[in-house]
């Protein structure tokens, strides 16, 4: 019997923006390690927080949402869910934060190192469990915690108070920075940060934008890798520049006839929830196999940080995806589902986030009404694996497909 | 007389309906307030009888068409009596967002509850600074804006009045505490209804009543507990758990629960603007698992308050999904461990019909705690 032959990934091309944005992402975990071995700074940050502060103020930074998203995707989700439900964590707690509070606890795990923190920058504008989470480890590792505390908005509009309160937490927390370690803040790399940060987001909304074409010139799996660098280094210039190379790359293969989606796009659907990393492969091939593209995700609109004045930007951090109700959040996606002329919703029901999935039949009913779309949903979870199962989303995806079928 | 008192708690307690009926039918507004921390004395102030909702012990039904199983079902459960139109009458709900499942109930309110307006309370966590305060009033003028349309009015001086009943009331509730630990003929099941009676009678009322027990209970000689606890959680009024305890004779001389004395630690400080006034009071406020604190005093708290009260072990009452409770739980047992009091964890939720599990750790604790 033939033994099976692995084939060698393709090379990628130095220039390309996949190449680039891989990198950025990978330079972030190491720059962290190498400034920490340098005795310099190093913040574990919430992925909404706003990053002109940590980047202004030149300190490394490690994305806990991000590493546990790579150590669930490389198969160590449930192995670190275990060490910290051993230390009494329900299983009902965000996996997120049980892989985060494991890794405290641990300080190592080959599927993602990253170095230990100095300081807690924490940003509630994800969910209120980023609050205990990131408690528990200013606990745990004894170090100090940083709160910008953005409420999450039952107005459709952000109203001037929350503006000035967001606004005198930012300097709070800068000035809390500055006295824990003897920096200084410079208005001048501020304006260059927030430069880079509005040129990034530009980037970004203009390259998940593309999907309007039919077919879209890329698989919106491809958005799910892509955004890590939205969330730690849209500040940076080389992740300002890798955005850009990317928006290229789309109306490239919009005029060459080509995607990344490489089947014939025969539906497409808006994905909804954050990505089931332990099982991004089946939920990627359940979809391919059938044709299906991902063609947006409210990723697409989460970081659209572009600002002309420090009151927009506070007012950008206090809109992304889980701060703003019902009614901004549906007309949000039901954009995105006219613009790129979606036939359908898959919604991840996940575990993990209480937030996300707590309106989302209401919103979704409305959603699918509104744009005349059929709704399937599955349960998953972000990084815990035991929340899935491969034939419930099979039937749900199949089902999906069928109703998009007979409306065409 | 005690027990006429008890009857008069408990029959409030197990029908709040019939309370909200009264009330309507004296020509009063009833105002809902959910949990965790709401304004009521704003509410009071302006003309309305502020009645909490913490849901029941009921089957999720309707509710499901808005929520995944994985909410806490304090929350599904104010959804489905909502639905269901067991706060048919209400002029509002007031929903503080202080936890992410409370967020959502606020969003699932509007379109599931049409009749009764969602008015949305959007408190500060980083609470204390002045700009804290200041975001802080400005979500009580909201909720004052929202209340005006229900037919509310607003007023400076009314507050500073309500401000002074609802400061009443918490030292009426924390001398009570400090009596019901000193008198364990007290069940647990009575102690609960007390607490959940201050949620279905005007704030008024039920100070005089509090008042009335306490004068009752002080012409008893002391008794001493013999299985002196500490209980600790978001709700403990399941008459089944209750009866669990009363029935292994523990002694609750001391709560750390949300629903019963995390409400009246804090009280209004004086001040000429009532409602800054009141903004500071929940600067104020803290050993909460929905209010930030960096350092969890939380933790201190029940260590300290389990040995001031000499009490034998710590009853963590977990409400199922409930994650604030979750993530402390940890803090709270491993600070329980090193001080050497023993601490175990029952889960608990508002559709349990079956409390074998809960009784066998509780006796399984009560065994432990008598070596």
């Amino acid at each position: 019997m033939a033994e099976e032959v692995k084939k060698a990934p393709r090379p990628v091309d130095p220039n390309s923006a996949k190449y680039k944005l891989g990198k950025i992402a990978g330079d972030a975990y190491v720059n962290a390690i190498e400034a920490k071995k340098q005795g310099k700074p190093v913040a574990w940050v919430s992925s909404n927080f706003p990053v002109e502060i940590p980047e202004t103020l030149g300190i490394a930074t490690v994305y806990p949402e991000n590493q546990a998203a790579g150590i669930a995707a490389r198969g160590a989700g449930e192995r670190m869910c275990d060490v910290a439900e051993a230390e009494g964590y329900s299983n009902d707690i965000c996996a997120y934060a049980r892989v985060s509070l494991a890794y405290a606890k641990l300080k190592e795990c080959p599927e993602q190192d990253v170095a230990m923190p100095d300081v807690l920058l924490c940003c509630n504008n994800i969910c209120n469990c980023m609050i205990k989470w990131y408690e528990n480890l200013a606990q745990e590792l004894n170090i100090p915690m940083i709160i910008l505390d953005i409420p999450f908005n039952p107005d459709y509009e952000v109203g001037q108070a929350i503006i000035d309160y967001v606004g005198a937490q930012f300097w709070d927390a800068v000035h809390q920075l500055e006295d824990l370690f003897n920096i200084k803040w410079d208005d001048k790399k501020f304006e260059e940060v927030t430069g880079f940060s509005c040129r990034s987001s530009k980037a970004w909304l203009a390259a998940t934008g593309e999907a309007h074409w039919t077919p879209s010139p890329f698989n919106g799996f491809d958005l799910l890798n892509h955004m890590a660098v939205m969330v730690t280094a849209r500040g940076k210039e080389e992740a300002a520049e890798a955005m850009e190379t990317l928006l290229k790359e789309y109306k490239e293969n919009h005029e060459k006839g080509v995607s990344t989606f490489r089947e014939e796009e025969k539906y497409r659907i808006m994905f909804e929830g954050i990505a089931c990393w332990p099982y991004l492969r089946a939920t990627s091939k359940g979809l391919k196999s059938r044709g299906i593209n991902m063609v947006t995700t409210i990723y697409a609109d989460a970081f659209g940080f572009d600002y002309s004045s420090f009151d927009e930007m506070i007012a950008a951090y206090c809109s992304v995806p889980n701060a703003i109700n019902l009614e901004k959040a549906r007309d949000k996606r039901i954009k995105l589902c006219k613009d790129d002329s979606v036939e359908g919703l898959l919604v991840h029901t996940n575990r993990s986030c209480k937030l996300w999935s707590g309106f989302m039949p209401e919103m979704s009913r409305q959603i699918g009404e509104a744009c005349g779309i059929p709704v399937a949903s599955f349960d998953g979870d972000q990084a815990d694996p035991r929340n899935f199962s491969e034939a419930q989303y099979d039937t749900r995806v199949q089902g999906l497909m069928e109703i998009m079928e007979a409306n065409k | 007389m005690t027990s006429e008192i008890m009857k008069k708690f408990h029959e409030v307690a197990a029908d709040p309906r019939a309370q909200m009926d009264k009330y309507i039918a004296e020509g009063k507004k009833v105002v809902l307030a959910a949990p965790v921390y709401t304004p009521e004395e704003l509410i009071h102030s302006m003309g309305f009888v502020p009645m909490g909702v913490w849901g029941a012990d009921t089957e999720i039904d309707r509710a499901k068409e808005y929520c995944p199983a994985f909410l806490c079902s304090i929350v599904q459960s104010i959804l489905e009596l909502g639905i269901k139109g067991a706060y048919d009458g209400a002029s509002a709900i007031v929903i503080p967002s202080l936890c992410d499942t409370l967020k959502t109930l606020g969003e699932n309110w509007k379109y599931a509850v049409k009749d009764i307006p969602f008015i949305p309370m959007t408190y500060p966590q980083n609470r204390k600074p002045e700009y804290g305060i200041r975001f802080t009033k400005a979500g009580y003028e909201r909720v004052a804006k929202d209340l005006e349309a229900a037919g509310g009015k607003f007023d400076n001086a009314a507050l500073a009045a309500s401000n002074e009943i609802y400061n009443k009331h918490n030292a009426a509730m924390r001398k009570l505490d400090e009596v019901l630990a000193e008198h364990a003929e007290i069940t647990a099941a009575e102690r609960s209804d007390i607490y959940k009676s201050a949620f279905f009678m005007t704030k008024e009322e039920h100070t005089a009543l509090v008042e009335e027990l306490i004068s009752e209970i002080e012409k008893n000689e002391k008794t001493a507990a013999e299985l002196p606890v500490v209980v600790s959680g978001i709700l403990t009024d399941a008459p089944a758990l209750n009866e669990i305890f009363d029935g292994l004779g523990f002694s609750i001389v001391a709560d750390d629960v949300a629903a019963q004395s995390r409400q009246y630690r804090t009280d209004v400080p004086a001040g000429d603007d009532a409602m800054y006034a009141l903004a500071e009071k929940f600067a104020a406020m803290d050993n909460c698992s929905v209010l930030y604190n960096q350092e969890k005093p939380r933790v201190d708290w029940i260590v300290e308050t389990a040995k001031a009260r000499e009490a034998k072990g710590v009853i963590i009452v977990m409400t199922k999904f409930c994650d604030p409770e979750e993530f402390d739980y940890v803090m709270i047992k491993k600070a329980c461990e090193k001080a050497g009091i023993p601490v175990t964890q029952v889960e608990i939720d508002r559709q349990m019909t079956r409390f074998e599990q809960v009784r066998t750790n509780l006796e399984t604790f009560k065994d432990l705690l008598s070596m």
